[in-house]
């Protein structure tokens, strides 16, 4: 167990500090240096966690994680907004690959097709907007990036070793007593039939949430109507100065 | 499969999914990457509540994540209004245009270094000369328009 906090310490120590270094800081000096450091520490972390029991399944997870937490960090280091719209992308599609991988297909399509929408919408934003170059100054600078870097790699690192204490300890009263068999998980959440268990489930037993949920879009529309349509009436004052 | 060590290898996934997002909320300055980041850390924790569905042979986790998608459409609208509305009145997307929401017993933020461009960015491309050199009009060199 020891030795299971010290690498996890050491790879959240190196995961910040690459971090820090792959953030806009101003210069671009040590960008690389950061993206080998934060790899150092996904490999270290991958070290961690207990294999799948297959050389297959392992090596689908692996490839799938690694791009998902790759594509994540490019995107909040990238100065570029287009880019990090893009870098975005690859992220979720990494996701969707590990619901399918979960079994969970109507989730895997589902943050596909949503998610698309709505980072076409962004990257429509972005070209609208300003400077997709990244040549806009605040894209250069962060807000202390040394402190938000440590607090990331602190609820990483903190995460992961609770995960780790639960699971691995045996001694461990929160330790999961008895699994659940193939056959179970089979005839329910990985049954042939996925959408028509998820349907039923989904309209029988949180009918009123889905009730809930369509209420909100409709909220949610029309505040968005109501928000835009504040640009078009004249100004009061307006302005950041004035708020 | 080893079903506990799948829930494992899924919750470091969704920590790093989540931290990582952590850090482009607090760190970035562009509205829309901020945006994004918070888009993330809603991803770490679906990918968390899929794996504890699977643990559970439960469809709540599922279900939860279809829900989060929902509140995540509303999510992507709204905000991009609101930006929208913001770089109306403020011309850019730097979020510190906006600081003065900040709480009163915070001083100000000032940009004390603004970084320049690369080098790079600053090169203009050249065009290789071709043709015979065109004679100077000197009418249009001398001509000057507001005397």
């Amino acid at each position: 167990m020891n030795q299971i906090i010290a690498m996890t310490a050491a790879a959240s120590l190196l995961l910040a500090f690459g971090l820090w270094l792959m953030l806009p800081r101003g210069a671009s000096v040590g960008r690389s240096l950061g993206t080998l450091l934060v790899a150092v520490s996904l490999g270290l972390f991958a070290s961690q966690v207990p294999r799948l029991g297959s050389w297959a399944n392992d090596a689908v997870f692996l490839i799938l994680a690694g791009v998902t937490v790759l594509a994540a960090v490019a995107t909040v280091t990238f100065r570029s907004p287009v880019y990090s719209a893009i870098w975005f992308a690859l992220s979720l599609l990494g996701t969707a690959g590990l619901f399918l991988f979960q079994g969970a297909q109507f989730l895997g399509v589902a943050t596909i097709v949503v998610y698309a929408g709505a980072i076409l919408v962004t990257f429509l934003f972005v070209l609208m907007l300003a400077n997709p170059d990244g040549h806009a100054f605040y894209d250069r600078l962060s807000w202390a990036p040394k402190l938000s870097a440590f607090t990331g790699a602190l609820v990483v690192g903190i995460l992961t070793l609770t995960v780790a204490g639960v699971f691995q300890n045996p001694q461990s009263e929160n330790r999961p007593k008895e699994l659940i068999a193939a056959a179970a998980l089979e005839s329910n959440i990985l049954a042939e039939q996925h959408m028509a268990h998820m349907g039923a489930e989904l309209f029988s037993k949180y009918l009123v949430a889905v009730e809930v949920a369509g209420t909100l879009l409709l909220v949610a529309l029309v505040g968005t109507v109501a928000i835009v349509a504040q640009i078009r009436k004249p100004a009061h004052g307006g302005g950041p100065s004035h708020g | 499969m080893d079903e506990v060590a799948l829930l494992q290898n899924y919750l470091v996934v969704g920590a790093f999914l989540f931290g990582i997002g952590l850090v482009g909320f607090f760190s970035r300055r562009n509205m829309i990457v901020i945006f994004l980041s918070a888009e993330m850390m809603l991803q770490g924790v679906s990918v968390s509540l899929v794996a504890w569905g699977r643990f559970h042979n439960n469809w709540g986790g599922q279900m939860l994540v279809i829900f989060i998608l929902t509140v995540a459409a509303c999510e992507a609208a709204i905000a991009l209004a609101v930006v929208l509305t913001l770089f109306h009145k403020g011309g850019s997307l730097d979020i510190a245009l906006w600081q003065q929401l900040r709480e009163d017993n915070q001083p100000a933020y000032v940009d004390h270094e603004v970084p320049e461009g690369d080098d790079a960015e600053k090169r203009w491309p050249r065009l290789t000369p071709s043709g015979i050199e065109p004679e100077p009009d000197l009418e249009d060199l001398t001509h000057r328009a507001h005397v």
